[in-house]
């Protein structure tokens, strides 16, 4: 058994891709594309906290709100722009794999590319006895558990959230009963945006932030939306956690060649069950 | 997947371009060492034919539906397996060579007949990890690939003839350049026949609709695993090319972000061919980036990538890359001819 604070590790880890996963799920059952520059909008949400906290001085909840509202708008211009421009899927997704190095390009030309930190905003440590927690990885799962909270609130108990269920199911039956699919898929792309902002703001204080920094969480939110299964939000959850926890632990166990197991063991999770743990059916 | 293949047209050259003109352009093209002793020049075509076989082999695996994100790993394999085999092994230069594809293409068949039964999204995102084992792998095997401070590799051994030296790969660019233009030729030769053959017509099948397919009797994990493994011994000898022509490996050289480029080279240039579209694709925008690698500020020349494929790819009209744009400017303009519509493939 690894020790606890492995574990909270994992948890903060799973906390992040989760995050990625649910919003990169959501604009995937809406817009039928994987939107591949979501890391890139985690990075920039880490940016924007940062220079809103040091240079603007803006208090780091508000700076984390700003951020996901400023990338939601992004999110926005570029279905408006770009991906509503482009036809066939093959065809939005180089836009979106070369939007990715023409994100970090403009990151690096106005950031530059050197690793900063931000300072850690709630100092301290939670001691329990057999385990300690610093404040700010509990804030960091807090959010998530506050964001997760919210989105099954907006999806279950809001119209705009039977209008996404009910596209998700149905595109052609949903616009026939008067739901715009157009702007629906707009108002997704912001929040699919604006929480991979969000997760990259809430993790600005724990890790050096640089314009590369998005690589990682998308090739693992990817991954977790993978084991997860397509297309499937409660797939996405789970698919995080279970990611998270594998890389800390068996990053733990054996440091060096830890992917190559974790990558390993996704695809005997694809070989045993190809649609992923929680996807419909098979194609 | 299966909808992107709808606009597909296979290109029929030979009524577009006459047949002098391509012989005239062939010549041309093997004089270029005779005209230019440029380092610069001859180093940037040669990179351009390497990535242009890379980009070959992404659009035959794409061919059969499926979408790799993994084929510069099998550079990597490739590259790896020649530069162990010289440095490390001590073998000579051109059997080890030869044996380097047929590691990488044996490592997409294995990888494939296990990958492969999932197709799809799942495949893609299966095949970024394979690209990321592949060169975890090589950064922690420290015996056998030396880590993260990559393998020398010599250049080939000169070729003596008769008593004489015929060709020495020390002396000048010029033998590496055929030796790129050998091993294009042979890619798009045999990529071409494959295009043109039952087996070209079956791959297309299984992308345009899997499940008519099957009920033909076509079995759908076979083809998909000869085109991923067919790629996979070319991709390897373009990579072992580019270890002995830069003469080192490292892990870094071949990550996800090169199998990207892959694949915008292979999209952007045009999927409706099997040879002339990744080949005008790595053209363009390998030249392209190495244009931009020369502007000093950091970032700037991503950014400047990133958006000029964006652009590209936003005007380009529907389910056509730049090699069909070519042969719209021929019809229309060249011959005047009435929008071209050429026939749909009947299989």
């Amino acid at each position: 058994m690894p020790p606890a604070e492995i574990l909270i590790e994992g948890l903060t880890q799973s906390c992040i891709y989760m995050t990625m996963a649910f919003g990169m799920v959501l604009v995937f059952s809406i817009l039928g594309i994987l939107n591949w520059t979501h890391g890139q909008l985690f990075m920039l949400g880490a940016f924007i906290v940062f220079y809103s906290t040091t240079a603007a001085g803006i208090p780091f909840p508000i700076g984390i709100l700003l951020a996901g509202l400023v990338m939601a708008g992004i999110g926005i211009l570029i279905k408006k722009f770009i991906i509503d421009r482009i036809k066939g899927e093959l065809y939005i997704g180089v836009a979106t794999l070369a939007l990715i190095f023409a994100l970090e390009g403009a990151a690096s030309l106005l950031f530059t590319s050197d690793d900063r930190g931000l300072a850690i905003i709630l100092p301290g440590v939670l001691n329990l006895g057999v385990v300690a927690i610093s404040y700010q990885k509990m804030a960091v799962i807090i959010f998530t558990l506050i964001v997760m909270t919210a989105m099954y609130f907006v999806l279950n108990h809001t119209k705009v959230g039977l209008a996404i269920r009910a596209v998700a199911q149905q595109p052609v039956a949903a616009s026939l009963y008067g739901i715009s699919t157009e702007r629906l898929s707009l108002i997704v792309m912001g929040i699919g945006c604006a929480l991979a902002a969000m997760a990259g703001a809430i993790m600005a204080p724990l890790y050096p932030i640089n314009p590369f920094i998005g690589r990682t969480p998308m090739i693992m939110a990817l991954l977790a939306i993978v084991i997860g299964g397509l297309g499937s939000l409660t797939g996405a959850i789970v698919g995080g956690l279970i990611l998270g926890f594998l890389h800390s632990v068996i990053a733990y166990y054996i440091s060096y060649l830890s992917e190559v197991v974790l990558f390993g063991l996704i695809i005997l999770i694809l070989l045993v069950r190809p649609q992923g743990l929680f996807g419909a059916s098979a194609k | 997947m299966r909808y992107f293949f709808k606009t597909i047209h296979l290109i029929d050259y030979k009524n577009i371009v006459p047949k002098t003109v391509i012989g005239l352009f062939i010549i041309l093209i093997l004089l270029i060492p005779v005209f230019t002793r440029n380092v610069v020049t001859l180093s940037t075509l040669i990179m351009t034919g390497i990535w242009a076989v890379a980009a070959m082999g992404f659009t035959l695996v794409l061919r059969t539906g499926q979408f790799s994100l993994g084929q510069s790993a099998f550079m990597a394999l490739g590259g790896y397996a020649s530069a162990i085999l010289t440095a490390q092994m001590g073998l000579p230069f051109w059997p080890s060579f030869l044996v380097s594809g047929l590691v990488s293409g044996l490592i997409a068949l294995l990888v494939g007949m296990v990958v492969l039964r999932v197709g799809g999204i799942y495949f893609s995102i299966i095949t970024l990890a394979l690209g990321e084992i592949v060169r975890i792998i090589a950064l922690q095997w420290e015996p056998l690939t030396r880590g993260s401070r990559g393998i020398i590799a010599s250049a080939p051994p000169p070729i003596i003839l008769g008593g004489h030296e015929l060709v020495n790969f020390n002396a000048s660019l010029a033998p590496y350049f055929y030796f790129m233009i050998c091993l294009v030729a042979v890619t798009g030769l045999v990529f071409w026949r494959i295009g043109e053959s039952r087996l070209g017509r079956t791959f297309a099948g299984t992308a345009l609709n899997p499940v008519l397919a099957e009920h033909q009797g076509i079995y759908l994990m076979k083809y998909r695993v000869i085109a991923f493994t067919v790629a996979g011994v070319f991709t390897g000898y373009a990579g072992a090319l580019y270890t002995h022509f830069l003469q080192v490996i490292t892990p870094m050289v071949f990550g996800l972000w090169q199998s990207i480029q892959i694949m915008i080279m292979s999209i952007v240039g045009g999927i409706g061919s099997l040879v002339g579209g990744p080949i005008v694709g790595s053209i363009l925008l390998y030249n392209l980036g190495e244009y931009l690698s020369r502007l000093d500020t950091p970032g700037l020349q991503s950014f400047l990538f990133g958006s000029v494929v964006v652009i590209v790819v936003m005007f380009l009209p529907q389910g056509a890359g730049l090699v069909n744009l070519w042969e719209r400017f021929w019809n229309k303009v060249v011959w005047r001819e009435e929008e071209y519509e050429p026939d749909e493939p009947e299989d």
